[in-house]
């Protein structure tokens, strides 16, 4: 029983850390309608200007985030002012160039550390919280807590404010939002700032955890697809929940069946449930196809 | 006269030219090629193999070189097999290279062989750890180095000869855990350790593969910890390796003894663990230069050189392998009397030195597939923040002892 609790929060903690990553991506998924391959790098970059500040800085992980993500929300507005924007008519070219921009920041990084790794040492990381046998560590408590308060934060921003309904109006229709008054350009402009703030916010808080690597942003971002999917084309809280579903499968699997199976066991769920529900478990029905139509 | 004087400035001018180009022909340096990462993730390593060929050549050119030419390192990057291919081509084609040696990825190493055998050059390598390499039967292929199986049979060994006895333990009742990275590298490794320990009778109690780039390992670590192992060995890569005991940690994971093959034993797992959790916990990895200077003579001094040279200590230990193996190499050529490929093979076939006759400890006999059978890693232990050399016995210095076995 002890085992199976301790594989259960496990599998919720991996799932705040899929959320975590998820929820900017599919923002930036639903709204800007933009497959940004580049996702995963704004978090490894965030996790490098986290232990710069750390260690150069003298700045606690955990304050660094209040540096980083506004930084990084300054970073996605240049991003898609200066990148994206221009390709704006040309869906197909902005796929391509966030393709670009993740082989130029991950080889930037490349060049600037020749590849060595990095982590983050402090005694944070090693904190453990112990229940009656049951162990959590206390890194990643503070990750599935940040995700929960973001993802309710999110959709509160959605639901009660101006911007954030212009966004969803963004969502539903982009012609009749722009017939509505609502400034499309600068709603692009907002979100994608917004998403890549969020990177920043999830670098900020995994960096403790992880072996910085040039790569490690791939890592995350091929479970953050499929999440954004299963949950729902611009859904935060399919994003939220689509991430603790996809968390549980791989812990639950992973002891279960076999820990090399994991990813092709959560990749059948995510097929079948494309095949029941193609607009994810919480996305607007038809959303996904107003994904692929073209829209001007 | 003047015409007179013109044909005689003619001659001149010829013979002038003439014995440049003699003595240009004599001084032509023997350039050997060392293929290996030097841009990419892997940079950090191929650098420091490329600085053990360097330091090798350097003593070699300081005695007037080999067969009566002075030696010439050229770097090929590759840090997939077709840059190896390109890298190979290029050097063999344009840059007059005669011998080719590397190699950090056993991937690269396969791809660049094959490409150095259509110029009929030798490729002798240092550093590939994969055991297919030397299986096929390549005509210009040599391997100075250990290998996959080296690595298997030396954690097992240690595994009897060093946790055992500080577990208080027989083989025959330790119970192990064999954990490794689901691609062929610590796939390889682990299946012939699980083959070696059952073999003596240990009991292997479970064997777990993970993807190395995969974001969670708590279910690896439960699995392990469901099944009480005395040892648990891993072979990985630098950041599942980081995460396995992170998640080891977090959740009160407590084998008595740990060892970790090939990767482990560098500041980048100090880095991520911290000394104090890392105290006690071995690795099997290349030689190191703190060993005994009867073990591997000369490693003192390959430490010295390398520090004079490169103003720091190591990065990591591959250099004194590819220093060694560079050393070999030149022996061989200048046994052979030259760089023809057969020649140099014969000459390989040859070579017969006992252990302990390099810096790294190895010896120099190779078998029918030229693999170097006396050819081992060493076993280190990380004590206060610092890797010791533990195992062979004769490696570690006499003062060294095991420490934190059973871990507290």
């Amino acid at each position: 029983m002890e085992t199976f609790l301790n594989i259960l929060i496990s599998g919720v903690l991996l799932g705040g850390i899929y959320s975590l990553v998820s929820i900017g991506l599919n923002l930036i998924f639903g709204v800007v309608r933009i497959v940004n391959f580049a996702q995963g790098e704004f978090v490894m970059l965030a996790m490098y200007a986290t232990y710069f500040c750390t260690t150069h800085l003298g700045i606690n992980p955990y304050l660094a985030v209040f540096l980083v993500a506004p930084l990084m929300f300054l970073f996605g507005l240049a991003v898609q002012r200066l990148v994206l924007q221009p390709l704006q008519n040309e869906p197909m070219m902005q796929i391509f160039a966030t393709f670009g921009l993740l082989i130029l920041f991950e080889n930037s990084i490349l060049a600037l550390t020749r590849g060595q790794a990095f982590s983050l040492s402090g005694g944070y990381s090693s904190v453990v919280i112990n229940l009656f046998g049951l162990k959590a560590s206390g890194v990643r408590v503070v990750v599935f807590l940040a995700a929960s308060g973001i993802a309710l934060a999110l959709m509160l921003f959605l639901q009660r404010t101006m911007p954030g309904k212009a966004i969803r109006a963004v969502i539903q229709d982009r012609q009749a939002a722009r017939l509505m008054g609502i400034n499309v350009e600068r709603t692009y402009l907002l979100t994608f700032g917004l998403g890549t703030a969020l990177a920043g916010i999830a670098g900020a808080l995994l960096a403790p955890i992880y072996t910085l690597s040039p790569y490690i942003g791939g890592n995350f971002i091929l479970a953050a697809f499929a999440v954004v999917v299963l949950g729902g084309l611009g859904s935060v809280p399919g994003a939220y929940f689509g991430g603790l579903i996809v968390g549980l499968i791989e812990s639950f699997s992973g002891y279960y069946v076999d820990p090399a199976l994991k990813q092709a066991i959560w990749f059948i769920v995510f097929v079948a449930v494309l095949v029941v529900r193609p607009s994810g478990l919480m996305g607007q029905v038809g959303a996904e196809e107003v994904g692929l139509r073209e829209q001007t | 006269m003047q015409r007179n004087l013109i044909s005689r400035l003619a001659i001149a001018a010829f013979a002038i030219t003439a014995s440049v180009n003699l003595a240009c022909g004599q001084a032509e340096p023997l350039r050997i090629g060392a293929i290996n990462p030097f841009s990419g993730p892997l940079a950090l390593y191929g650098d420091e193999v490329a600085r053990g060929y360097q330091l090798a050549i350097d003593e070699a050119n300081a005695k007037g070189g080999v067969i009566g030419r002075k030696i010439e390192l050229l770097r090929g990057d590759a840090s997939s097999p077709p840059q190896g291919i390109a890298a190979v081509d290029k050097m063999a084609g344009q840059d007059k290279v005669e011998v080719f040696v590397g190699t950090y990825i056993s991937a690269v190493s396969n791809a660049a062989s094959d490409a150095a055998l259509r110029y009929s050059r030798i490729y002798w390598d240092t550093n590939a750890l994969a055991g297919d390499l030397t299986e096929r039967g390549l005509p210009n292929f040599i391997r100075s180095g250990p290998y996959a199986d080296s690595f298997a049979e030396v954690s097992v060994a240690a595994t009897k000869d060093l946790l055992a006895p500080a577990l208080k333990k027989d083989i025959k009742d330790l119970k192990v855990w064999i954990e490794h990275e689901d691609s062929i590298f610590g796939t390889s490794i682990a299946e012939q350790q699980k083959k070696l320990i059952e073999k003596m009778g240990g009991k292997v109690v479970g064997l777990g593969a993970h993807n190395f780039r995969a974001i969670d390992l708590t279910d690896s670590i439960l699995r392990a910890k469901a099944t009480e192992p005395d040892v648990w060995i891993e072979t990985g890569y630098v950041p599942d390796g980081s995460l396995l005991l992170r998640t080891m940690r977090d959740q009160g994971f407590k084998p008595p003894a740990i060892m970790m093959a090939a990767t482990g034993d560098t500041f980048e797992t100090l880095d991520a663990l911290g000394k104090e959790y890392l105290e006690g916990i071995t690795v099997v990895g290349y030689p190191r230069p703190d060993q005994t200077e009867a073990y591997g003579p000369g490693a003192a001094a390959y430490l010295a050189a390398y520090k004079r040279k490169y103003d720091r200590e190591p990065i990591a230990p591959q250099g004194m392998t590819a220093y060694v193996g560079m050393q070999m190499l030149l022996e061989a050529i200048t046994a052979a009397g030259g760089t023809d490929m057969e020649k140099v093979r014969a000459a390989a076939a040859k070579m017969d030195k006992p252990l302990n006759s390099y810096a790294t400890g190895f010896g120099a006999k190779f078998d029918a597939k030229f693999q170097n059978t006396r050819a081992f890693p060493t076993v280190i232990q990380w004590q206060s923040g610092k890797v010791v050399t533990v195992y062979p016995k004769d490696a570690a210095q006499p003062n060294v002892k095991l420490v934190n076995v059973p871990r507290k």
